[in-house]
């Protein structure tokens, strides 16, 4: 967990005292201080953060890195062989770090695990949306998302959201699929069903409810809109391809979706 | 069909080398002779074909558009930019084409008929007619029974893309040739090539007029200009992009200058913006495709449609006629290349609403469409 003592990095503090439970391994908090002169300010912001843990949660390790705080972050996360790291984000930003990407996307597309953004309302996390394009990482997603929610005591409702943006590409094409929900795509077993179906087998467990939902329209318009409309308390998404042709040529819809939406997104790599 | 040589089998190629002259030669490539024969000869010859019914027909509208002046300007009223917009567009609605209309605006020019801003307000024209085919071939299929919101999608997509990028295009390209800011950049004299086509070309052309009027030369320069578009769609490979990695394009959302560079490649090949977008629908199994990636394929086939009309003014030996299309190219280039990089989520979401408007009901169609006949005449008659 990072933190640099601003109201918005201690969203990622905040968020973790959320998803936090005894059982878990030591967490590290670490921050990032510009100047090794800047250390003691360091170790005092991790205290403050330390302090709200308490007693019930497993002990913290404390670290304090010198340097640009994403390329820090992406350092500790590579060397610390961790499974996640949660950073917090403003929940909006200006047009320059719109283009150039803020830290917290520096640190999804460069950490070689998944990454947590905290951002907007944080709260108990009890509604999990899960974006499934299907194209990408079959299973991973799924049984990392499942993973996630086991941790999360209470009872989850986790709902999976494909997005069809298709349109025909000729007036004569067979287009009965592209005004399907996700019950009939299900049923037909359309490409779409199929991995809708298995994402819902995978998640089958006691503490969670699942459905699966398909909506019509451009995939970041529409996931924007169901994360708001469904008042999620967590998006999940899997990281973007960073190898080969795909990486270049494939929309980086990760990267908007951690800018765009306006509450704690899940990044799966 | 001739049958693909590469599916032969080998021993045909080893039967070639005891008994072939041309194989049994020692510097003979077997490489090569293989790619000789997997070379669609047919195809190269009515390319050939194509190419010179393409170069006769721009020279006999050429020789007949000067004769059509008193049409032009006193019959359809062709006075001003407006008018030749309008003239453009309906034109094109007629003869179910783009590039002939292009091709038209430039003979005409080329014969003083009409002005640089009115040729290349009459070649926009073209475009926004040529845009309505597949918008056409659509609301035949609604018409047909399908649903309109699917059926007219495509076609609505390709129309509102081109009328955005084209009008502000329009703008720039007035601008741009008024200033003169691209008069510099002219193709070198192609005073040789012109006058091989003379030598080639004059003794049809006079024997067509030893029969014919002058005006009529210009019809059927149209006609021949039609039927060379026709066989060259058949003569182009087959382009059907398979179900390989980069072919899956209904499942993955590309970047937006990926579909721009692969919808102006594909027009530069096939010169045609709805045979390129009738390829897309091989490129998934379900002919589906989606919307984040068709927007960019319209805008970069919008530029390289115009690559006929390139050759069609570097054939008329008419530098003034090269940059009006050269600044067609490149506003609308200009003005994609904007829209890519500045706001292209906020135009994709105004593009799909609007299409998304027009669907909703019969009443919202058909006021569409009414406008779209209307504006041309409108335009046509101020």
């Amino acid at each position: 967990m990072t933190t640099g003592g601003s109201t918005h990095s201690d969203a990622a503090i905040r968020f973790g005292l959320e998803i936090m439970r005894p059982e878990m391994d030591a967490p590290t908090l670490l921050t990032v201080v510009k100047r090794p002169e800047d250390r003691p300010r360091g170790q005092a912001i991790l205290q403050e953060a330390a302090r709200r843990f308490g007693e019930a949660s497993p002990p913290v390790n404390l670290k304090v890195r010198v340097g640009n705080p994403a390329e820090e972050i992406v350092a500790e996360a590579a060397q610390g062989d961790y499974e996640l790291v949660v950073v917090g984000e403003r929940e909006t930003h200006g047009f320059v770090t719109r283009m150039l990407g803020s830290t917290a996307v520096y640190v999804v597309e460069h950490a070689p695990c998944s990454v947590i953004i905290a951002k907007g309302k944080i709260g108990p996390v009890q509604r999990i949306l899960l974006c499934d394009s299907g194209a990408l990482q079959p299973d991973v997603l799924t049984r990392f998302t499942l993973r996630v929610a086991e941790r999360i005591s209470g009872q989850e409702t986790v709902t999976v959201l494909h997005v069809m943006s298709q349109i025909t590409a000729a007036s004569g094409v067979n287009d009965e699929q592209l005004r399907a929900d996700a019950g009939q795509l299900i049923e037909v077993h359309a490409p779409e069903g199929e991995f809708l179906e298995r994402d819902l087998t995978v998640l089958a467990s006691p503490q969670i409810q699942t459905r699966a939902k398909v909506r019509h329209g451009t995939v970041i318009d529409e996931i924007l809109d169901e994360a708001r409309e469904g008042d999620y308390h967590l998006v999940v998404v899997g990281a973007h391809r960073d190898e080969g042709w795909q990486r270049w040529l494939l929309e980086d819809i990760t990267r908007k979706v951690i800018t765009l939406v306006d509450r704690p997104v899940l990044v799966v790599r | 069909m001739i049958e693909d040589p590469s599916s032969l089998p080998t021993e045909s190629v080893d039967s070639l080398s005891s008994g072939d002259p041309v194989v049994a030669s020692p510097d003979a490539d077997p490489g090569f002779i293989r790619s000789l024969r997997r070379v669609r000869w047919d195809k190269v010859g009515l390319f050939i074909v194509s190419l010179f019914l393409f170069i006769l027909a721009i020279n006999l509208m050429k020789e007949g558009a000067r004769a059509l002046a008193p049409l032009v300007r006193d019959v359809f009223d062709v006075n001003s930019p407006a008018n030749a917009l309008g003239f453009g567009w309906l034109f094109a609605y007629l003869v179910m084409s783009g590039s002939p209309v292009a091709a038209s605006a430039l003979a005409f020019f080329s014969a003083g008929v009409i002005n640089q801003i009115e040729t290349f307000a009459m070649i926009t024209g073209s475009r926004f007619g040529a845009s309505f085919i597949v918008l056409f071939i659509g609301f035949i299929y609604v018409l047909r029974g399908r649903d309109r919101s699917q059926g007219l999608s495509m076609g609505l997509l390709s129309l509102l893309v081109t009328f955005s990028t084209y009008t502000v295009a329009l703008i720039i390209g007035v601008f741009a040739l008024q200033s003169g800011v691209l008069d510099w950049f002219q193709p070198s004299s192609g005073a040789l090539l012109a006058s091989i086509f003379d030598l080639v070309f004059d003794p049809i052309i006079a024997l067509l007029l030893s029969f014919l009027p002058r005006w009529s030369l210009f019809v059927v320069g149209l006609g021949i200009i039609l039927v060379s578009f026709n066989l060259f769609d058949r003569c182009l490979p087959e382009m059907s992009i398979k179900e390989s990695q980069v072919g899956r394009v209904s499942r993955m959302v590309y970047r937006p200058w990926v579909m721009f560079l692969l919808g102006s490649g594909v027009t530069m090949i096939s010169m045609s913006v709805s045979v390129s977008l009738s390829i897309l629908v091989p490129l998934s199994n379900r002919g589906f495709v989606r919307r984040e990636n068709v927007i960019p394929y319209i805008m970069g086939a919008n530029i390289t449609t115009f690559v006929d009309t390139l050759l069609a003014a570097i054939l008329l030996n008419n530098p003034a006629a090269f940059t009006v299309v050269l600044v067609e190219m490149l506003a609308v280039a200009l003005v994609s290349a904007v829209i890519l990089i500045g706001f292209y989520g906020n135009y994709q979401r105004w593009m799909l609403s609007f299409v998304n408007w027009i669907v909703t009901s019969n009443r919202n169609l058909a006021f569409f469409m009414f406008t779209i006949f209307a504006i041309p005449i409108i335009l046509l008659l101020i």
